[in-house]
C-alpha cells in the first residue's frame, strides 16, 4: 500500500472537509430554526473571503506583508466573522423576515435572488477576476514551509494545520454554546418547536437573528480558512463550495450540528479518495452518489432523526 | 349589412397593400447591404474585455485600435477603418449576444475575433448567417476550420493540431521524457483542456511514454488529492488549463509536496503575472517584445496603451492589418462601394509578406495560418524567456 498517497488523500480530505463543515453548520442551524434552505450562504462565505483577501491588502498584499502572519490571521478572522455575521443578519432582517409564514417556496426563491443579489454585486464592486491570498509569499512561506511530518515522508503545512485546528475550535465552542448557554438553549426550543418557543416566552425573532449570526459567522470563518488553504477568490466561489456544504448537511442530516460536521468530513473525504484511488474525472459524480446512498439507506441523513408527525 | 362587408374589404385591401408596399421599401438585410467606402468601414472586435481574463482582451483590443489607428494615419489609405467594440467576457452565451449585434449592424464589413473556441463554437453560425468574414487571433480548436465555417472563419495563430505534436515533441527531445517515463496530463473539463489533452496524449503515447490522464473542475482550487499521485516516473506534468491562475496553484501546491516534475502549461495559462511558478508554457504567437525588427513598433504601442502587453495581443493587429487591406481591395472592386460578400472574399484572400509576428501571413483554403507553428516559453524566476 502506498501510504504516502493515503496520508496525503487524507490530509487533503480532512482539510477541505472542514471548511464544508463550517459552511454545512450554519446551513443546519438556519434549517433547524426557519426550515428555510439558505441558498445565499456560500455566498455569505463568498464574501468572509473577501473581506481576509482585502486585510491582506491593507497590510501590504502577500509579498510585503507589513505585520507578521500570527497578527494578520486572528484579525481576518475576527472581521471575515463579524462581516458575514452582520451580513447574514442583515439578509435576514431584509430578506427573510417578512415571508416567515409565507409558503416555504417564497423564502426559498427569494434565498436564490439574495445569492445572484450578492454574486453580482461582488461582481460589479470587486470585478470578475480571480484574486489569491497567495498564503505561499507570507513571511517567506512560513506557513507551507514549516509543519509536522507525518509518516510516510507526508507533510502538513502550518496552514493545514491552521485550517483544521481552527475549524475543530469553533465546532467545539458552537456545541458548547448550543448546550450550556441560555440562547444556545433558546436556539434548541425554538428548532423543536418555534410556536411552542415563543409561547413559553422564548424571544423567536433574538434567537433567529442569533442563529442567522452566528451561523454567517463561521462561512465567513470558512470563506478565510478557504483562501488560507486553496487561494483562490473570486465573485462565483460561493455557489460550488456552498453546494458541496449542502450535500454534507444533508448526508450528515439537515437541522443537526454533528451531522453537518460529520457530512463535511465524509465529502471531504470521498472528494480526496475518489480523485487518488478511483477517478479524478468522476469525484463529483462519486460525490452525488455517496449522497445517494446515504438517501436511500438512511433518508434523514447518518445523523439526522426522521420527523414523526401525528396525525 | 353589405355596407358594413364592403368597409371590412377595403380596410382589408389597404392594410394588405400598406404592408406590400413596407416591405418593398425596407432597407436590403445587413448580410446583402453595401455600404459607401467614403465613411469608415466598420470592423467588429469581439474581446472579453472585462471579466477574468479581462487583461487578455484588453491587449487584443488595444493592439487592434493601434493598427487601425496606424492604417487610417497612413495618408496612402485611401479606406479607413473604425473598430466597433463587443464585450463576450469570454463567455460563449455573450459572444452569441455580441454576435447577434454585429449581425444587425448592417454598416459592419468583418469581425475579429471572437478570442475562444467555445465562443467561435456559439457565435460562428450567427456570424455565418449574417454573410460576416470572424477571424480569430487566439481560437486554437482543430475543428473550427475545414467545416461549417468554411469561407467565413479564418485565424492567424496555428491550431491545437500543431500545439500537440509541437509539445509532446519538445518534452521528449528536450526535457528529457523517455519511453517507460510518464506525463500527466491533467485537463480542466472545458473543451479547450480536454480537446487539446486529447491531441498531446496519443502524441506522447506515440513515442512511448506512459500517460496519465487526470481531469478536474475548473473550478477546484485544492489539487492536493491529485497532486498526490505524481510518483517519481512522472517526469512531467501538462497542464491544458484556460485559467493560468489554476496552473499556478496546482504549481504551488505541487511545490508544497515537494513534486519535481516540470510543469507544462499550455496557451491558456500563458499569463506572466498569473502562472509564474511552473516550468514551461507554450504558445500559439511569439512574443513580440523580444523581436528587434519590432522594437520600434512595440515602443510606438507601449506610447499609445502604457502597461505593457502580451503575445495575445499582437495577432489581432495583423488581423486588422489584413482587414485594411481587405477593406481596399474590396472598395476598389466596388467602385466604392463595399459588402459583406466582398469583404470576405477578399479577406480571404489578403497576405502579408512581413509581420510583428515574425513570419509571413496567409491563409489555406480552410481558413487556418499557413506555415503556422507554436512558441515555447520556460518560466526562470517568473520571467519567461522564449526557447523554441
Amino acid at each position: 500500500m502506498n501510504w504516502n498517497l493515503f496520508l496525503t488523500e487524507l490530509v487533503s480530505g480532512v482539510t477541505h472537509g472542514s471548511v464544508y463543515a463550517l459552511i454545512a453548520l450554519g446551513y443546519s442551524m438556519v434549517y433547524g430554526v426557519l426550515k428555510l434552505l439558505n441558498f445565499a450562504h456560500g455566498d455569505i462565505y463568498m464574501v468572509g473571503s473577501y473581506i481576509g483577501f482585502g486585510l491582506i491588502t491593507v497590510f501590504g498584499g502577500a509579498q510585503t506583508l507589513s505585520t507578521s502572519v500570527w497578527v494578520l490571521l486572528p484579525l481576518m478572522f475576527i472581521c471575515a466573522m463579524l462581516g458575514g455575521g452582520l451580513l447574514g443578519v442583515l439578509i435576514e432582517r431584509f430578506a427573510y423576515r417578512r415571508l416567515r409564514n409565507a409558503p416555504r417556496i417564497a423564502p426559498l426563491i427569494t434565498a436564490l435572488g439574495v445569492s445572484f443579489f450578492l454574486e453580482n454585486a461582488a461582481l460589479l464592486v470587486l470585478g470578475a477576476q480571480y484574486q489569491s491570498y497567495n498564503s505561499f509569499s507570507w513571511k517567506g512561506g512560513e506557513l507551507w514551509r514549516e509543519g509536522l511530518m507525518l509518516p510516510a515522508g507526508v507533510h502538513l503545512a502550518v496552514a493545514q494545520i491552521v485550517v483544521v485546528v481552527g475549524a475543530v475550535v469553533l465546532m467545539v465552542f458552537l456545541t458548547l454554546f448550543v448546550q450550556r448557554t441560555q440562547l444556545g438553549k433558546a436556539m434548541r426550543a425554538t428548532s423543536f418547536d418555534r410556536e411552542a418557543a415563543a409561547m413559553m416566552g422564548i424571544d423567536v425573532d433574538r434567537v433567529i437573528v442569533a442563529t442567522f449570526f452566528i451561523g454567517s459567522a463561521l462561512a465567513g470563518a470558512a470563506g478565510v480558512f478557504n483562501g488560507l488553504a486553496y487561494q483562490q477568490v473570486w465573485p462565483y466561489m460561493g455557489f460550488q463550495a456552498g453546494l458541496y456544504a449542502f450535500i454534507a448537511a444533508v448526508v450528515g442530516g439537515i437541522g443537526n450540528l454533528p451531522g453537518a460536521v460529520v457530512g463535511g468530513l465524509v465529502i471531504g473525504l470521498a472528494q480526496s479518495l475518489s480523485i487518488g484511488y478511483i477517478s479524478s474525472t468522476f469525484s463529483d459524480a462519486i460525490v452525488f452518489a455517496v449522497l445517494i446512498a446515504v438517501m436511500i439507506v438512511r433518508p434523514s441523513g447518518l445523523l439526522g432523526r426522521a420527523a414523526v408527525q401525528k396525525v | 349589412m353589405f355596407r358594413r362587408i364592403g368597409l371590412v374589404a377595403i380596410v382589408a385591401v389597404g392594410a394588405t397593400l400598406a404592408i406590400v408596399a413596407a416591405a418593398a421599401a425596407r432597407p436590403a438585410s445587413p448580410a446583402t447591404a453595401t455600404v459607401s467606402c467614403s465613411k469608415p468601414v466598420q470592423i467588429g472586435m469581439m474581446a472579453p474585455i472585462t471579466g477574468p481574463v479581462s487583461s487578455i482582451g484588453d491587449d487584443q483590443l488595444h493592439w487592434a485600435l493601434f493598427a487601425v489607428s496606424q492604417w487610417n494615419a497612413n495618408k496612402a489609405n485611401k479606406v479607413k477603418l473604425k473598430i466597433v467594440q463587443g464585450d463576450t467576457q469570454l463567455q460563449a452565451s455573450l459572444a452569441s449576444t455580441v454576435a447577434q449585434s454585429f449581425a444587425s449592424n448592417s454598416s459592419l464589413m468583418g469581425v475579429i475575433g471572437p478570442a475562444g473556441s467555445d465562443e467561435v463554437q456559439a457565435a460562428g453560425p450567427i456570424l455565418k448567417k449574417a454573410g460576416l468574414a470572424f477571424a480569430s487571433g487566439s481560437a486554437t480548436r482543430v475543428s473550427l476550420t475545414g467545416g461549417a465555417f468554411g469561407g467565413y472563419f479564418f485565424r492567424d495563430v496555428p491550431n491545437d493540431g500543431v500545439q500537440g505534436p509541437t509539445d509532446a515533441n519538445y518534452m521528449t527531445s528536450t526535457l528529457g521524457v523517455k519511453s517507460g517515463d510518464t506525463v500527466m496530463i491533467v485537463d480542466d473539463q472545458e473543451s479547450y483542456s480536454t480537446g487539446l489533452a486529447d491531441i498531446v496524449g496519443p502524441a506522447l503515447t506515440a513515442k512511448g511514454v506512459t500517460v496519465d490522464r487526470e481531469s478536474i473542475s475548473q473550478k477546484a482550487t485544492d489539487f492536493s488529492a491529485l497532486i498526490a499521485k505524481i510518483t517519481s516516473s512522472v517526469k512531467v506534468v501538462f497542464l491544458p488549463f484556460q485559467v493560468a491562475s489554476e496552473a499556478q496553484l496546482f504549481a504551488q501546491q505541487a511545490q508544497v509536496q515537494g513534486k519535481n516534475a516540470a510543469i507544462f502549461g499550455s496557451d491558456g495559462t500563458f499569463d506572466s503575472k498569473n502562472f509564474t511558478a511552473g516550468n514551461y508554457v507554450s504558445f500559439f504567437a511569439p512574443d513580440v517584445t523580444t523581436i528587434a525588427a519590432d522594437a520600434a513598433t512595440v515602443a510606438a504601442f507601449n506610447k499609445k496603451f502604457p502597461g505593457g502587453t502580451s503575445p495575445f495581443g499582437a495577432p489581432n493587429y495583423v488581423l486588422a492589418q489584413l482587414y485594411g487591406q481587405a477593406a481596399t481591395k474590396a472598395c476598389t472592386a466596388g467602385k466604392g462601394k463595399i459588402s459583406r460578400a466582398s469583404m470576405r472574399k477578399a479577406f480571404a484572400k489578403a497576405s502579408l509578406s512581413k509581420t510583428i509576428l515574425g513570419t509571413p501571413i496567409k491563409f489555406s483554403a480552410t481558413g487556418d495560418l499557413s506555415g503556422a507553428k507554436f512558441h515555447i516559453f520556460k518560466i526562470v524566476n517568473g520571467k519567461y524567456q522564449t526557447v523554441q
